[in-house]
């Protein structure tokens, strides 16, 4: 039959090639024996509408010849949980390596909003690349694992989340996988972050009067460099102390209406984060990109050279901690609201 | 198909998948080619499509739990199962497992 010889052709195309002849073999003596029931139950030869309707039950080609496929998936569920695992670790580190990367190329090449806009566009690309790298690597170490499955013992610690031994007693104690969001605070923790809070806020009033207390004997130094901070560094000072005022007025309240034992509020701590980006926002817009001025603008000629290269890296620098400042205020609001997500899930 | 009747076919192929090995496993106490196991089933009223009953059996001769031969038979090679040794242990523990589902089941019921 035409159509039948056909059809097991189909079929072979998609059979693993070492299995195809004995099973194309094994499939034909089967469906060729149905065949002959069929037509001596008719008593005459099957129409072609007929056969073609028999073959469409039997299965597409593609279907037929997958369920003789050893591996059915890229991925098996021996290695999922280290792949899984890798992958975010991987994605996490690329997306800061690449942010820190470009946080410096774009501050060195004077790029600004247009150069992160652009290295903002081309992150899925990144995390497209990692992810893709990882998964290959994965699919081959699955796919080695399957075909030999004796030498499969040398992927070990990759399957270990899944079969390595394991005691009760090793596991987290409760709430432990929320850190120190879920922990009341013990009265004297309360108690020494009000006390170190109060000494801290003491200390930066201080720092512009004494100014080796931030500088030690540099203070000196300092003095006599032909240098003097710009402006904008005093708006950045009275803006860190206003956070820290801020932060310690809550923590005082806290205390005084017995509240201090309740978790730490992961709300409040994430505003603080995104407000502390404000003070490091007023420095990376000082006019001119002028951190650092001339005492006497007369030594221009002299000193210029060297206070531009001095602006020009601890701008650089600014950069790269104020990226870093954001990524850390992303992480925390997507742990949040994974968390909080969980807990909706659980209610 | 809806979705519960999309949850109803997943549940049911679910079911049936254990109980099909124990079919064939049972069936093949005696020697038979694809075509003949497939009609022998039906004919008990386990009807099994030819394109999950033939890799199954290739999958349990895989798993050393039948044997099978190339052998002509009305002037056409067929390829010939039955039971291992080990497959017959296999299948007494499975069909003594079954029956305990089976009664716990009933009992449940």
């Amino acid at each position: 039959m035409e159509l039948l010889d056909r059809y097991l052709q189909a079929v072979k195309k998609h059979l693993p090639w070492e299995r195809q002849d004995d099973i194309i073999a094994e499939l034909r003596a089967n469906l060729e024996a149905q065949l002959e029931d069929k037509e001596a139950e008719l008593g005459r030869p099957l129409t072609k509408e007929e056969a073609e309707e028999w073959l469409k039950q039997i299965g597409s080609p593609i279907q037929v010849a997958a369920r003789y496929q050893r591996q059915q998936f890229l991925i098996g569920p021996a290695i999922f949980p280290t792949y899984s695992y890798i992958l975010r670790l991987v994605l996490a580190w690329a997306t800061v390596i690449y942010a820190i990367a470009n946080a410096v190329a774009i501050a060195a090449s004077n790029l600004g909003g247009e150069g992160v806009l652009r290295a903002a566009l081309r992150l899925p690309e990144i995390w497209l690349i990692n992810a893709g790298v990882v998964t290959l690597i994965f699919v081959v170490i699955e796919l080695t694992g399957a075909r030999f499955p004796e030498k499969f013992h040398a992927f070990g610690p990759m399957t270990a989340p899944m079969t390595a031994p394991w005691s009760p007693l090793d596991l987290p104690p409760v709430g432990a996988g929320d850190g120190d969001w879920a922990k009341p605070r013990s009265f004297t923790r309360a108690l020494l972050e009000v006390f170190f809070g109060c000494l801290f806020l003491a200390y930066l009033l201080l720092v512009p009067h004494y100014p080796f207390l931030l500088l030690g004997p540099g203070a000196w130094y300092l003095k006599a460099l032909p240098y003097q901070l710009a402006p904008v560094w005093w708006t950045f000072y009275w803006l860190l102390v206003g956070l820290n005022a801020v932060e310690l007025s809550w923590k005082i309240v806290d205390l005084a209406r017995g509240a201090w034992q309740r978790p730490r509020n992961r709300a409040r701590h994430l505003a603080m984060h995104a407000l502390s980006l404000i003070p490091l926002g007023v420095l990376l817009a000082a006019p001119e990109h002028k951190l650092f001025l001339l005492k006497n603008p007369a030594d221009a000629a002299v000193h210029g050279a060297a206070l531009a290269s001095a602006n020009k890296g601890v701008l650089q620098a600014l950069t790269i901690v104020v990226a870093i400042v954001v990524l850390q205020l992303v992480w925390g609001i997507v742990r949040a609201s994974l968390d909080a997500y969980r807990k909706r899930l659980a209610a | 198909m809806t979705i519960t009747e999309n949850l109803f076919e997943n549940l049911r192929l679910e079911l049936r998948r254990g109980c099909l090995t124990l079919a064939v496993l049972a069936q093949l106490k005696q020697e038979h080619y694809g075509y003949t196991l497939r009609k022998a089933l039906a004919s008990r009223g386990m009807e099994i499509d030819e394109s999950t009953l033939y890799p199954l059996l290739r999958r349990l001769e895989a798993q050393g739990l039948l044997t099978s031969e190339w052998r002509e038979e009305e002037k056409r090679n067929k390829r010939f199962y039955r039971l291992s040794s080990d497959g017959e242990q296999i299948f007494a523990r499975l069909l003594e497992e079954w029956n305990q589902i089976n009664t716990s089941i009933t009992n449940l019921l």
